[in-house]
């Protein structure tokens, strides 16, 4: 097992005072078999009126903030430990082809709802051909899987500068380049199209490198990837920008259908002119 | 017009009316045959029973009698000002609501049926949602379709696990019914979210029920006045505190909605306040209502906002009608919202292919009242079926789909229809074509047969529902028109309900059992309303200022001979140009100033402003405040080159009308805080005027002054004032005193003056140790009058009466500045909300630290 300290701080400075904000908030980790917080803390600045926290229909924490308040400035800090265990990856090879899952997706309600289209994925044609390279006739479905994840990552091109949060996901595809979360976005928005559910999962990336081992992509900063449902072996995570199974090094926060519904943080204010923000993410391991 | 005169039998023939569908009382040769069933004859051509009393008791549709009633009934919706918004028409937003004076009549056994079908298709919905937001058994039963519910727009996740006050989600829900070929009903949509046209049901009865008043009470009608306290009650019932009298809010998305008119009439018929998302702020996870520098506690929402436009920060987010974190105060149960957020899911055409099987599984009953056949092609026998039978059915989108449009499938050929389908099965769903029944309708070729849709109402009441008894019938804008839509110009009907024992006479007042603490409030007047009063007060003062001075032109336009004889000519041109644009203005631009519509400072351009901030709060001034309004708005049009005569015959009407509303104003509105904003308005207005005038007219001292000083006493109204005072003496002093000192003249500058600073002083104040900053300016203004001794102000230096044009300078200063003062102080917090969304991309992009 890996403890991580994570220090996540959002920062939004405005030109004009703020009068009301009310925000929603997915910045404190979810429980599940590996991962578990020994402490968990969210702090806001200014002092908040309200600052509940509650499971959402995914069962993710959602925190609900409104600074009721005049303000120019608007600080969260969230503060975890968390221990993370190596996850059991299924063999690949020995997990059902993939299209005895596709098929029976219906019996499995809770999968169901990531097999739809949603906000920044839909499904396209184009993607499922794009898939069906992989995704060959009988073959295991995490086989097919962790080869449209090398593709991706092969054929797309790591560019911050890129993509902005609303970019769509034919446009990155067209473009063949992105960040993290538009990876994760194009890698379910080819499952959904050969209908295969496929979940976005949001979180962290440790930086230290263990020795020997390359720096990865996407370190200190939120990053994104992606589940795949593969039946009775259940989840499992793919990293498309780095080009991996998800292990003990990634934290995740929250999943959803995609960013809309795990988005750390988003608010609706009233005044404050232009804004600013700065984010700072530390996910070390002590 | 045909000159059959047999009331009882040919009552509604018209002029072609041997030919019409429409009966003979004699059973006598029956019109063409159509399609489907007659609503008033059976199939041998007699009336049907419950049709006779009507006919016996109408008048003659096309004698004179009706001609003129109808005509009144006319008139009370155009001045009622009975609107239905129609996007993207092209000759202005509002048309008058289309009534048809020949009612729909339910016999009571047939509504006593609808009702027991409704009332249990009502209680089923109940039971679908509860399950869909909570444990979802019935996905898990296999018995609605996963897609239908994941997919569905309509599904709002954010509501997922909330059980609504009492458990219900819907306090009205409306049904569109149509019938069969045999006649009985099916349902063919059903509105579950925010149903419109209760209000419409209302205003049809009252003027069909004045129209034919004979036939109204022979019929036996059942009144609509219980449904609405049912309504009442129920809403009330499901306040999370202040049950006994909570404050509930009708939540509009503004005067730009299609339905505005009906949001206003119900929120004044059923005595809440009418609120935009704007006027609405979530605070300590509460609901307040912003009203004059004060915030006060909703307990209720009763909506006409779509599911999805609720929150912007848990809903949709491109969208700011709602309420930001509205949702949160529903969760922690601060707030009750009827029809409960997420209730749109169950109007999804594709639910009804599976309430037959719903029904017997969450009532244990079979389903009584049946809807219009329904497949949806998410399910591949359907599909099958579907594909097969496309000529004789009607295909619609299954449910919203927000990244995919749909165009409109009547007007794609059956291939095309087909190959949309395949490509997404799942979206759609097809209809069995119903042929509706036929109602006679009024035309301008006289009565004829329209295919006619009956909507519906339930109001929650306990566990169960109460029928409206009425409702609000449609029929299409021509015979063989399947588009009952009133966006595609069709029109309505009142629907009677009729009964066979006695009538209640039931009428919306004040409940007598419970007791209601006595208020003299009303005090709440949202922020955005004082704002629209103030504008109000404003545009009516502006309008009569102008025609005053208008009138004063005109006049002497319309008797000189030569401009000599006019010496004051110049002088009120003068100020007509500082009250318009500031242009010079000669004497061609004097009926333009009255008549242009394109020049946005024309007298009756002003009056269209007046006629659209009184439309902006319709709830807060009186019926007949509107209707003066409204026919002010109407009455300065003519086709033809006006003469000047003609111009002062309308400039008279429109002072009289302005008089009127002014008259209203002070004799018929309580002194709240809204109705202050609009006196502020009004007198701020009517000082700059005055300003103006006395600046152009007598700041520089002109050879003829006394025609001069005679139009000032004239545009100020104060010549009988005048002459009783002074006889025919004019001359300079006692007319400024008169103007612009004399407090008891309520035309003068300072009279306005006072009335401001005593508004400003009872405005609602959180300190009151100091003095605000409209209170300085006020006083200072008022101040600065009763100082100044007039006979100063009439010395002349350099040929000009300095001291009179510095003293208006500061006032011209002031007055604006007061302005501003009131709008930051009392409207500061109409700000707009906005996202802070976009902000979020800088999360992904990682520091440059980590990648040099």
């Amino acid at each position: 097992m890996i403890r991580y300290r994570i220090l996540h701080r959002t920062r939004f400075t405005y030109t004009e005072p703020v009068s009301l904000c009310h925000n929603m908030a997915h910045l404190i980790p979810r429980e599940c078999p590996w991962q578990f917080c020994e402490q968990s803390q969210l702090d806001v600045t200014p002092p908040p009126a309200v600052l509940d926290t509650r499971t959402d229909c995914f069962g993710n924490m959602a925190t609900h903030f409104a600074v009721q308040e005049p303000h120019r400035e608007l600080t969260i800090t969230a503060v975890h430990r968390i221990g993370v265990l190596a996850r059991l990856r299924p063999n690949a090879a020995q997990t059902p082809p993939w299209e005895d899952i596709r098929d029976r997706v219906p019996e499995w309600l809770h999968a169901v709802q990531f097999l739809h289209p949603s906000c920044y994925v839909i499904a396209a044609e184009e993607l499922g051909r794009y898939a069906m390279e992989s995704f060959t006739p009988r073959r295991p479905i995490l086989d097919a899987a962790l080869e449209l994840t090398h593709r991706i990552f092969e054929d797309f091109q790591y560019d911050p500068q890129s993509t902005t949060v609303s970019t769509p996901v034919l446009e990155v595809f067209a473009n063949r380049r992105g960040v993290c979360q538009d990876f994760a976005h194009l890698q379910i928005a080819c499952l959904r199209s050969i209908g295969l559910p496929a979940r976005y999962v949001s979180g962290y990336l440790s930086t230290t490198p263990p020795p020997g081992r390359p720096r990865l992509v996407g370190a200190d900063a939120s990053h994104a990837w992606l589940s795949i449902f593969c039946g009775e072996a259940g989840w499992v995570d793919l990293d498309p920008t780095n080009d991996q199974v998800a292990g003990d090094r990634h934290i995740q926060i929250a999943w959803g259908r995609d960013y809309d519904d795990v988005s750390p943080v988003k608010g609706v204010i009233l005044g404050g002119g232009q804004h600013k923000v700065e984010v700072s993410v530390d996910a070390e391991p002590c | 017009m045909n000159a059959d005169t047999e009331t009882s039998s040919l009552v509604l023939a018209g002029p072609h009316g041997a030919g019409g569908a429409f009966p003979n009382g004699n059973g006598g040769p029956a019109g063409p045959h159509f399609f489907g069933y007659d609503e008033v004859r059976d199939p041998h051509g007699m009336t049907r029973a419950h049709w006779q009393p009507f006919y016996r008791h109408a008048p003659d549709l096309s004698g004179p009698e009706f001609t003129r009633r109808w005509r009144d009934g006319q008139r009370v919706i155009r001045e009622n000002g009975v609107t239905y918004n129609v996007y993207g028409d092209p000759h202005g937003m509002t048309r008058p609501w289309q009534l048809d004076p020949i009612p729909f009549l339910l016999t009571p056994r047939e509504s006593a049926d609808l009702e027991a079908g409704l009332v249990q298709r009502g209680r089923l919905f109940e039971r679908i949602l509860a399950d869909l937001y909570g444990e979802q058994r019935l996905l898990r039963e296999g018995l609605i379709p996963t897609s239908l519910v994941y997919r569905n727009p309509r599904f709002l996740r954010p509501c997922q696990g909330i059980r609504p006050p009492l458990g219900q989600y819907l306090h009205l829900y409306a049904a569109n019914l149509a019938r069969a070929g045999d006649g009985s009903w099916r349902v063919i949509s059903d509105r579950t979210q925010a149903p419109s046209g209760a209000g419409y049901a209302l205003e049809n009865r009252i003027v069909v029920a004045r129209t034919l008043p004979e036939a109204f009470s022979a019929c036996r009608v059942q009144r609509l006045a219980t449904f609405f306290q049912t309504l009442i009650t129920a809403l009330r019932a499901i306040a999370p505190r202040n049950k006994d009298n909570p404050r509930v809010v009708l939540l509009t998305p503004g005067p730009y909605n299609e339905t505005y008119f009906e949001h206003s009439y119900l929120a004044r018929y059923l005595g809440y306040t009418l609120a935009e998302g704007g006027d609405l702020t979530v605070r300590d996870n509460r609901v307040y209502l912003k009203v004059l520098g004060d915030l006060q506690p909703v307990d209720v929402i009763f909506r006409r906002l779509d599911d999805d436009y609720c929150d912007p920060l848990e809903l949709r987010p491109d969208s700011f009608l709602g309420v930001p974190g509205l949702m949160h105060a529903v969760r922690t149960g601060n707030v009750a919202v009827a029809n409960a957020i997420g209730s749109g899911l169950v109007e999804s055409p594709a639910m009804m292919a599976f309430l037959p099987q719903l029904c017997r599984r969450l009532l244990g009953e079979e389903l009584r009242l049946a809807s219009a056949r329904t497949w949806w092609c998410g399910d591949p026998e359907s599909l099958r079926y579907v594909l097969d039978n496309l000529a004789d059915l009607v295909v619609k989108p299954a449910f919203p789909l927000r990244n995919h449009t749909i165009p409109a499938m009547d007007c794609l050929d059956t291939a095309t229809t087909a190959d949309r389908i395949r490509a997404m099965p799942h979206a759609f769903v097809a209809q069995e074509r119903l042929p509706m029944s036929m109602s006679p309708t009024l035309t301008a070729d006289g009565v004829q047969p329209r295919k006619t849709v009956l909507r519906l109402y339930l109001a929650a009441h306990g566990d169960s529902f109460d029928m409206m008894p009425g409702g609000l019938c449609r029929f299409g804008p021509s015979a063989d028109s399947e588009l009952v839509l009133m966006q595609a110009g069709g029109g309505s009907k009142d629907t009677w309900v009729l009964t066979d024992g006695e009538v209640n006479p039931f009428s919306l007042l004040p409940a007598k059992d419970t007791p209601i603490e006595l208020t003299r409030g009303g005090g709440d007047v949202p922020s955005r309303a004082a704002d629209n009063l103030f504008w109000l007060g404003r545009y009516a003062e502006r309008a009569e200022s102008l025609a005053r001075l208008l009138r004063c032109i005109l006049s002497r336009l319309s008797e000189r001979s030569s401009a000599a004889e006019s010496p004051e000519l110049p002088a009120l041109l003068r100020t007509l140009s500082a009250q318009t644009d500031g242009k010079p203005k000669g004497e061609a631009d004097v009926l333009p100033a009255l008549y242009n519509r394109d020049d946005p400072n024309s007298l009756t351009t002003t009056l269209h402003d007046l006629h659209g901030a009184a439309g902006l709060v319709r709830d807060r001034i009186s019926l007949d405040m509107w209707r003066v309004v409204n026919r002010a708005a109407r009455e300065t049009h003519r086709d033809e080159r006006p003469t000047y005569a003609d111009a002062l015959d309308d400039i008279d009407v429109t002072i009289l009308r302005l008089a009127a509303f002014t008259g209203m104003v002070v004799e018929s509105m309580t002194r709240t805080d809204g109705w202050r904003f609009l006196d502020l308005g009004r007198k701020i207005e009517r000082a700059m005027h005055l300003r103006h005038l006395i600046h152009d007219t007598l700041a520089v001292p002109q050879p003829a002054e006394n025609a001069i000083l005679d139009a000032v006493i004239e545009v100020c109204d104060s010549r009988m004032t005048y002459r009783r005072r002074y006889l025919g003496t004019l001359r300079f002093e006692p007319v400024l005193d008169l103007v612009m000192f004399d407090e008891s003249n309520p035309r003068s500058l300072a009279s306005q003056l006072a009335t401001i600073a005593d508004d400003v002083n009872n405005l609602p104040r959180v300190t009151t140790a100091a003095r605000g900053p409209d209170q300085r300016l006020s006083l200072a203004a008022l101040a600065a009058l009763q100082t100044t001794e007039v006979e100063k102000l009439a010395t002349v230096t350099g040929g000009r009466r300095l001291e009179l044009i510095d003293l208006l300078h500061k006032l011209g200063e002031w007055l604006p500045q007061l302005s501003n003062a009131l709008t930051q102080q009392y409207l500061s917090h109409l700000q707009k909300s906005r996202h802070l969304s976009n902000a979020m991309t800088a999360t992904f992009a990682p520091p440059p630290s980590v990648f040099p």
